[in-house]
């Protein structure tokens, strides 16, 4: 499903966040990426949806090699990867069902298709009901669950998370990742960034350990260490 | 398709109301660059009309030196008269000192100072002549030396020569408004540029989600190419509105000009108004639809 090549990504001359990386992630893999801050989670992750390109080496997502896909196919790229992230990036101004709607909306899905898959999506992180607040009006992990379902809506192949945990407190977090479970078990593959020694080492799945933008460890059912 | 469409209608009009006063900004100034646009193209069709009219009737002015006695005058108008009867002249008319005062009112009147040296002893009164079919340069030059020769006449101006200070005076209208309208468009096109620029900074966050669940670029630029459309496309109708106002006005006052001053041609014929009513709203649609397209390119980035 996803496969790095050889892959180095500069900022600058000195600013180097990932060198030499080489990865492999079959299509159905729950993968935590640790590592200390600015040892190139982040970058990594902003690979796989190409919002960064690297100098060298290639990245394969569903059997492209999206370093050369031309600009306008990018979009058809991104409508197969579910993103989350540690701030959530709701829209304020929208409700919890507009906010999911507008992931629907934006890319042309017909309305009776987002008047039904809206919902269903909410039902299953645990919304129904609070469809017409707003992200004001909800909690830090009821937030994250609305981020979840935008992510979720277009039945991604795969989700890609940068510490969504980050900002819950552990039981709230719990919560996300079991949510993170039950979509990787529908054969969404995950690729999470994380600092959560402790979900990392109860979750045991496979763990991708970076240091100062260097592979060092690539573990089945790993722990943090 | 239909939820796009919506989409795009909502997302339009919310940009009004974020952006009201740049928006009016922006309005304003390409309305009033259309406006001097179309006003531009008026004006030259009504100097069109003016020396086309000319062309019909060539006319011959001869001039009197001040103070002439009467019976100087009567020498003149039987030299003419003998014409009239010849058939080299169709018809003449006096213009006594009272009528050459009126008249230099209106010839000077952008020249105060000028007309100020005029008075009831020193300007000299006129003849308006009518001459018979020919237009022929040569003749007409041959008629205006014969005319010279006689005594107590100043000078003989030809129609000829005034079309000729007419189409100077165009080119010199036609170039400052044009350079005037060009301005004030490059103006209008920057405001609507700033203006799209301003409403997709206050929605970038909308736009990062977008880009990051797979819009296309031009889903994303759309709804704003068409704020920027309809903002030219408002100005432009703002423009045509007033536009037609001045022109009714104009023609309403050129109306009771004397038919002396020649200026009672410098009106728009045959509708031509409406012609460039409907260059004003495509040049305005097009430059609004230019500006917010090259500024949503532009910040499709951020
Ligand atoms: N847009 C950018 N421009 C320049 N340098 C950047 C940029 N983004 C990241 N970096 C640098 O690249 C390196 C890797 O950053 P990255 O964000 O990938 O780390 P991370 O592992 O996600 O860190 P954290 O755990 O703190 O989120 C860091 O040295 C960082 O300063
Ligand atoms: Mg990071």
């Amino acid at each position: 499903m996803i496969r790095l090549e050889n892959v180095t990504k500069s900022y600058s001359t000195e600013v180097v966040a990932l060198r030499d990386a080489s990865f492999d992630i079959a299509k159905g893999e729950f993968v935590f990426l640790v590592g200390p801050s600015g040892s190139g989670k982040s970058t990594m992750l902003r690979l796989l949806n190409r919002e960064e390109r690297p100098e060298r080496g290639a990245v394969w997502v569903a059997g492209r090699n999206i370093i050369d896909m031309p600009p306008s196919r990018v979009p058809h790229l991104r409508r197969n990867i579910g993103n989350i992230f540690q701030d959530y990036k709701l829209l304020s101004n929208k409700t919890v069902f507009e906010n999911v709607a507008f992931a629907q909306e934006v890319i042309g899905k017909p309305k009776h298709v987002i008047r039904q898959q809206v919902p269903a999506v909410l039902d299953l992180v645990g919304l129904a009901g609070k469809e017409d607040r707003f992200p004001h009006q909800l909690s830090g992990g009821e937030q994250q669950r609305v981020s979840v379902a935008r992510a979720f809506v277009n039945r991604p192949l795969i989700l890609i998370a940068d510490e969504p945990t980050g900002n819950l407190d552990p039981t709230t977090g719990e919560g996300i990742m079991r949510l993170l479970d039950r979509i990787n078990k529908t054969g969404t593959t995950v690729v999470m960034a994380t600092h959560d020694q402790r979900i990392v080492n109860t979750m045991r799945k496979r763990v991708i350990q970076l240091d100062r933008g260097v592979i060092v460890r690539d573990q089945a059912r790993g722990v943090y260490e | 398709m239909f939820s796009r469409f919506t989409y795009t209608l909502r997302e339009t009009f919310a940009g009004f109301k974020r952006n009201i006063t740049l928006t009016a900004a922006a309005i304003i100034t390409s309305a009033i660059s259309l406006l001097i646009f179309g006003l531009t193209l008026l004006i030259q069709e009504g100097f069109d009309n003016l020396l086309q009219r000319w062309e019909g009737g060539v006319e011959m002015i001869v001039f009197v030196n001040a103070g002439t006695q009467p019976d100087g005058l009567e020498f003149i108008q039987s030299t003419l008269n003998e014409q009239v009867s010849v058939g080299t002249v169709a018809s003449f008319e006096y213009c006594d000192v009272v009528c050459s005062l009126a008249d230099a009112d209106r010839v000077l009147a952008g020249d105060p100072t000028t007309r100020k040296l005029l008075n009831e002893t020193n300007i000299p009164t006129l003849f308006k002549i009518v001459p018979a079919e020919s237009t022929e340069v040569a003749f007409l030059r041959g008629l205006k030396e014969s005319y010279q020769q006689l005594p107590s006449v100043h000078s003989v101006t030809l129609a000829e020569e005034q079309l000729d200070l007419i189409s100077r005076l165009q080119g010199f209208v036609s170039t400052y408004t044009t350079g005037l309208w060009i301005a004030l468009m490059l103006a209008s096109g920057l405001l609507i540029w700033n203006t799209i620029r301003t409403a997709m900074f206050a929605r970038r966050r909308e736009i990062e989600v977008m880009k990051l669940v797979g819009a296309t670029d031009w889903f994303i630029r759309i709804p704003f190419m068409l704020e920027g459309l309809i903002q030219g496309l408002l100005g432009a109708i703002g423009a045509v509105g007033i536009m037609q106002f001045v022109n009714w006005r104009w023609t309403q006052g050129v109306r009771d000009f004397p038919d002396s001053s020649g200026m009672t041609a410098l009106v728009v014929v045959d509708g031509y108004q409406w012609t460039v009513a409907i260059y004003i709203l495509l040049f305005g649609a097009l430059v609004g639809m230019i500006g917010s397209g090259i500024a949503a390119s532009r910040f499709l980035d951020v």
